[in-house]
């Protein structure tokens, strides 16, 4: 134990006093928080504002759509209206000029609108936001007029059109924030991806690094290698828990401060499961590195093989959107328990909402397990691994490797 | 009772054959030269000593027991290929290595800083160890291997790569070890070392044991069959019919006897001749001659000359 004590403390504090550490820990809670908010202000404050033209043969709809988009609700665009005599080579060198967004040409025989062809040709097709705001400005302007000839007063349409509010309650009967929720579960998701991935990753290289300066030959001579692999996890793993920790209290008193105004706060039952599936989930991730490490010599040989640690993350990403649309389905509940996707899947359905205290703890415990196997057989491969030098081992010497006493 | 006992050992890696019945046995103050050409088992050898890796078969035995973990901390390691970590300053590194084998952290303070200045580096102990010449991260390691007062010290290629003021200052050191009653064991290619400080040697190649015993005794089984000889005037002595080879750089011979016996009629002759013999030496074969012959020997004259690195 004093060994393993040893070479954790070495490992804590010399990575705790580099540069990177001190930055990755300042500047990720920073950009992170920063982006949401720059997205949140942005997509509340942002309005199209582009410059089009409408060609039509008949006054309306075009009035009333001039009328819709350049002071309507989320936008203030600028709205030529020009007869459909208008030369259309014209316009299009005004759109290669820069001074036209885009233009409409309405297609109508009869006064009635309903009968109106549209086409819209934008200056980029990709400009989507002028495309969608045109759509939805005509959209509101023909359903206008259908109740007008119908027979509704102007106010009995002011109403009917009104936008209609949902309050979404949260629980304790707090006016709550859907949006926000998922906004935090998504956070608590990449960053727990991120985490586990670097410290496992960490683990490998800090391998790769003492086999390349050759200093585990000096440690090997006085200490047993899994001494040296458990000290190495549990040194980088307190760094990890260390970093997450001051993100946390971070987030809290960030969100003791602006949380209340962007309706992004992080609960502490969301805190306590993320750390205890972040010391999971890095532990089970690290033993796997570690094995990696070992069988490598450079970190480019690691690069080549860390695909094999990345392709589950990867399947977590692809399993959000259905956890997303029904996270208690039997799909969330049987990913949600793969050992090496529930630290971020688990979580993640905590986050969205408490699963069942039995599938939480049935995760815990398959983890555990796992940890237990993959530890097992990593420490032999590093064992014998951290010895050889040279050509990159195959799978049959690896299998090899197992058996060597 | 020997410090190391080895008996019998026996190492194989897949296919290859490192080491094949190695028996080898060191006693308290000896300087034990472990040699051989690259790859003939020496690493995996000194890596079973210590338990790094386990023989398939055969023993190791450290002071007297049979291998155990403790007995580490009685053993000082400096491998191969140098070790230490490049971020780390040097001080922090010796006191964690240090605290390694057991020692407090004052202790192995202390010591740490009385051995830099034994070595003359005292001022690398502020400085990160990349910030060092390679020198004096031998050094560096040298300590490291020393810091726990060690009974058996055991070294890979100690001196390599150091200029001969610093390589003089770690024989002096291991010598003054000796003294103490400590155990040395070190493998090398440069031949004049050994000659010069190893009481005890091993030749090992490709894993087997060819030679083995204390220099002299290794000496003494070669005949004193080589003749120098700086003279002046005739020269006529080198046709005596005791010399089976005589080269003549004016007036330096080298000469290659028939028979240890007739170096004295050659002298006689010489003087009956008048020539004026300045010096006259009866030499041994050097250790490098015998390393040459031997390994030679093991591979088969053929395929020798691209392995033997002597």
């Amino acid at each position: 134990m004093h060994n393993i004590w040893l070479i954790a403390k070495r490992e804590y504090t010399e990575r705790i006093r580099t540069k990177g550490f001190i930055i990755a820990t300042v500047l990720i809670p920073t950009l992170m928080g920063g982006g949401i908010f720059a997205a949140t202000a942005l997509a509340k404050h942002s309005k199209t504002a582009s410059h089009i033209a409408v060609v039509a043969s008949q006054p309306q709809p075009a009035a009333d759509l001039k009328h819709e988009l350049e002071s309507g609700k989320d936008t203030t665009m600028q709205v030529d209206i020009l007869p459909s005599s208008t030369s259309l080579a014209t316009l299009d060198s005004q759109m290669d000029n820069k001074q036209l967004d885009g233009y409409l040409i309405i297609h109508q025989d009869s006064p009635l609108p309903q009968q109106a062809t549209f086409d819209f040709k934008p200056r980029s097709s990709a400009d989507i936001a002028t495309a969608s705001a045109v759509t939805d400005g005509l959209h509101e302007v023909l359903s206008r007029e259908y109740l007008a000839q119908h027979g509704a007063s102007a106010s009995d349409i002011d109403s009917f059109m009104h936008p209609v509010t949902v309050n979404i309650i949260g629980k304790g009967g707090k006016k709550g924030d859907s949006t926000a929720s998922f906004i935090v579960a998504y956070i608590l998701f990449f960053l727990m991806y991120m985490v586990v991935l670097m410290y496992g990753m960490n683990v490998a290289r800090s391998i790769i690094e003492e086999k390349t300066s050759r200093v585990f030959e000096v440690l090997l001579a006085t200490i047993k290698p899994q001494e040296l692999l458990a000290g190495k996890i549990l040194g980088v793993g307190a760094v990890g828990l260390t970093q997450v920790g001051i993100w946390m209290i971070a987030a809290a008193a960030l969100a003791a401060q602006a949380g209340a105004m962007s309706g992004v706060s992080i609960s502490p039952t969301q805190a306590v499961f993320f750390i205890i599936y972040f010391a999971l989930g890095y532990t089970l991730y690290s033993s796997a590195a570690a094995a990696l490490g070992a069988m490598t010599n450079s970190e480019q040989e690691l690069q080549q093989l860390n695909m094999f640690l990345m392709m589950p993350l990867f399947f977590c990403m692809l399993m959000i959107g259905p956890i997303v649309s029904n996270s208690n389905s039997t799909l969330s509940r049987v990913v949600s328990q793969i050992p090496f996707c529930a630290p971020l899947l688990m979580n993640f359905r905590i986050s969205l909402s408490m699963p069942a205290w039995w599938e939480i703890a049935l995760s815990i415990a398959l983890i555990l397990i796992t940890i237990y196997i993959v530890l097992s057989v990593s420490s032999r491969i590093y064992r014998v691994g951290i010895l050889m030098y040279g050509k990159k081992p195959n799978l049959p010497e690896i299998l090899r490797w197992l058996k060597y006493s | 009772m020997p410090i190391v006992e080895l008996q019998n050992i026996r190492k194989v890696y897949d296919t290859k054959v490192a080491v094949e019945g190695l028996t080898l046995a060191i006693e308290p103050g000896t300087m034990f030269g472990l040699l051989g050409p690259n790859g003939s088992g020496k690493t995996s050898s000194i890596r079973m000593m210590i338990g790094m890796t386990v023989p398939d078969s055969g023993t190791v035995n450290l002071f007297g027991q049979p291998f155990a973990r403790t007995a580490l901390h009685r053993v000082g390691y400096l491998p191969e290929e140098r070790g230490l970590y490049k971020k780390m300053k040097v001080l922090d590194q010796l006191i964690f290595l240090g605290q390694l084998h057991n020692l407090s952290e004052v202790t192995a303070r202390k010591r740490s800083l009385a051995w830099c200045e034994r070595m003359e580096i005292s001022e690398a102990i502020d400085k990160k160890t990349e910030e060092l010449s390679k020198g004096m991260q031998q050094k560096i390691q040298f300590i490291a291997a020393l810091l726990h007062e060690p009974d058996l010290i055991i070294m890979d290629e100690p001196f390599s790569g150091l200029d001969p003021v610093n390589a003089t200052l770690l024989m002096d050191t291991l010598v003054d070890l000796r003294k103490e009653g400590k155990a040395i064991l070190f493998s090398t290619h440069r031949m004049d070392q050994v000659e010069k400080l190893c009481d005890e040697i091993a030749l090992i190649s490709r894993g087997h044991l060819l030679l083995s015993g204390s220099m002299r005794k290794i000496k003494s089984q070669y005949p004193r069959n080589r003749l120098q000889v700086v003279f002046s005037g005739d020269d006529s002595f080198l046709q005596h019919p005791g010399i089976a080879e005589a080269k003549n750089y004016s007036g330096i011979a080298e000469i290659i006897l028939k028979d240890e016996a007739a170096a004295q009629p050659i002298l006689a002759a010489a003087i009956a001749n008048g020539t004026v013999i300045n010096r006259f030496e009866v030499m041994e074969p050097t250790l490098e001659e015998i390393f040459i012959e031997n390994v030679r020997a093991s591979f088969g004259d053929a395929e020798a000359g691209g392995r033997v690195d002597a």
